[in-house]
């Protein structure tokens, strides 16, 4: 069953639109959204939750139209925008006394488990908690209101290496059982390297690529030569880098030809971003 | 919506201003005064502040991401300041009553009688529906509408008082038999709900289309 399924959300702003933002995530995986900054993340997060009008596409959630069931569907959607940055002077207990009202599913048992597992101090202040323990809380919160889909804005950001691992470990766990999925933007490829099954690529308000994780990279090759053999074969690459020893470019397998004087290897997520974004400067 | 009021009334409103009405309804107690300056305050201080909380504390993105209709989240911010604007009307009250048990004077100006509420209701009722559609424009600045809306009831309230003053007619409505204090009381009332509506379908259309 689809957890989410976003179809060609369109958004206009003056400098910058999202273009037929088309992607779909399955129950019990997940799913990375990656983009360099600035490419349309947060405003298509923002988009599937409704927190900013849309000027065309759908987004259904559990099958369901999500705008006609905006107050149902959001019981079942534990979400995490730019961190926990709301009453911040306010301590846990407080918070959590407000947002626990507004979730039928709210089980108290949950809560006290996942507060103790991840060391939570009730009477701590949202602004005393690491970037680390804000995503631990925040999650925390989804779980105990029985969320099913995980919306989480660059939940690793900022976070050291052993509390993003400690996080992605927790990725995992979660989705174990295969009841509930996560859709989680970041622009640190490794992570998704870690954890996810699923990648979006979105560059600049368009959506590149929508796979499984392994189909992504085979869809890619990075080719390096000579500069001579660059001149034969440089039409179709998605963008390339020249050097005094020769060049490297990205391109599709699809359109690979084969060259006596060209290597080819498998690209990396983060091979993927730069090259589509040196083409962006380019176009520019 | 209860749970919308329960966090406007524990998180976004700062308790200090539960007892603000308690303190600034003293100031009916001097004797021969501009009373209305008494609930003004509730524009000049509580208002602002309340605002200036909400935005500081991200309150409007934290509110969109409950299982709630943004409507919901505009219908709250009015009850809430609604609620705030009763209790200073009900403590002016009471510090209106004790005004009049000690002092047996008339006032130069409007005296703090049954019709000097009935137009602070309306003062209120103007201060709602300016202040509430302006600012769920964009849901993020707030000194233009505070300013505007606090403006307009300064000034309306100053003309109320001019023609006190200056027009018999006026005057004898206002500070003339019980029955046409009630009158403006009622009316007061009516304009107060009234607007309270208005600028509830206005600023909840504006919010629709606000981006957070």
């Amino acid at each position: 069953m689809s957890a989410l399924t976003v179809k060609g959300l369109n958004k206009k702003y003056e400098k910058f639109e999202l273009k037929d933002v088309t992607f779909h995530l399955d129950e019990g995986y997940i799913m990375g959204f990656i983009g360099s900054n600035g490419a349309g993340k947060t405003t298509t997060l923002k988009a599937i939750l409704n927190m900013i009008q849309i000027n065309g596409g759908e987004v259904h959630v559990f099958g369901q139209d999500f705008s006609q069931n905006e107050m149902i569907l959001k019981q079942d959607i534990g979400y995490m925008l730019g961190g926990v940055d709301f009453y911040i002077k306010k301590k846990i207990k407080t918070i959590t006394d407000v947002v626990k009202r507004f979730y039928t599913n709210w089980d108290d048992d949950v809560y006290n488990s996942y507060k103790e597992r991840f060391n939570l101090d009730e009477d701590k202040k949202i602004s005393e908690l690491s970037d680390g323990m804000k995503v631990k809380y925040s999650l925390t919160l989804a779980l105990s209101h029985n969320a099913k889909l995980f919306i989480l804005d660059e939940p690793t950001s900022g976070l050291d290496p052993v509390a993003r691992d400690n996080l992605l470990e927790l990725f995992q766990e979660l989705v174990e059982d295969g009841k509930r999925s996560i859709l989680f933007s970041t622009h640190i490829t490794s992570d998704l390297e870690k954890c996810a099954d699923y990648i979006t690529y979105i560059n600049n308000g368009e959506i590149i690529e929508s796979s499984t994780k392994e189909d992504l990279i085979n869809s890619y090759r990075i080719v390096k030569g000579s500069l001579k053999s660059l001149q034969e074969i440089k039409e179709p690459f998605i963008s390339y880098k020249t050097n005094a020893f020769g060049f490297s470019g990205l391109i599709r397998t699809d359109d690979l030809k084969t060259h006596e004087d060209i290597s080819v290897e498998a690209p990396n997520l983060e091979d993927i971003m730069i090259y589509y974004a040196k083409r962006e400067n380019k176009d520019d | 919506m209860t749970n919308l009021l329960y966090k406007e009334f524990k998180l976004t409103i700062n308790p200090f201003f539960y007892i603000l009405p308690f303190l600034t309804g003293a100031l009916m107690l001097i004797p021969t005064w501009l009373y209305f300056f008494v609930l003004l305050y509730f524009c000049f201080i509580t208002v602002p502040n309340f605002f200036a909380n909400s935005k500081a504390q991200n309150d409007v993105s934290f509110s969109v991401l409950m299982p709630v209709r943004k409507s919901d989240i505009v219908k709250a911010r009015i009850l809430s300041v609604i609620s705030l604007e009763l209790l200073h009307m009900v403590t002016a009250v009471i510090y209106a009553v004790i005004h009049n048990k000690i002092y047996k004077m008339e006032n130069f100006f409007l005296n703090p009688n049954i019709a000097f509420f009935g137009i602070s209701f309306m003062m209120f009722a103007l201060f709602n529906v300016i202040l509430f559609p302006m600012f769920y424009k964009n849901a993020y600045q707030y000194g233009a509408a505070v300013g505007v809306s606090t403006g307009a009831a300064f000034v309306f309230t100053s003309c109320v008082e001019l023609l006190v003053v200056f027009s018999p007619g006026v005057q004898s409505v206002l500070e003339g038999n019980t029955v046409s204090q009630l009158l403006v009381l009622a009316a007061g009332i009516v304009s107060f709900i009234l607007t309270a509506y208005i600028a509830y379908r206005l600023s909840s259309q504006r919010f629709e289309k606000v981006d957070i």
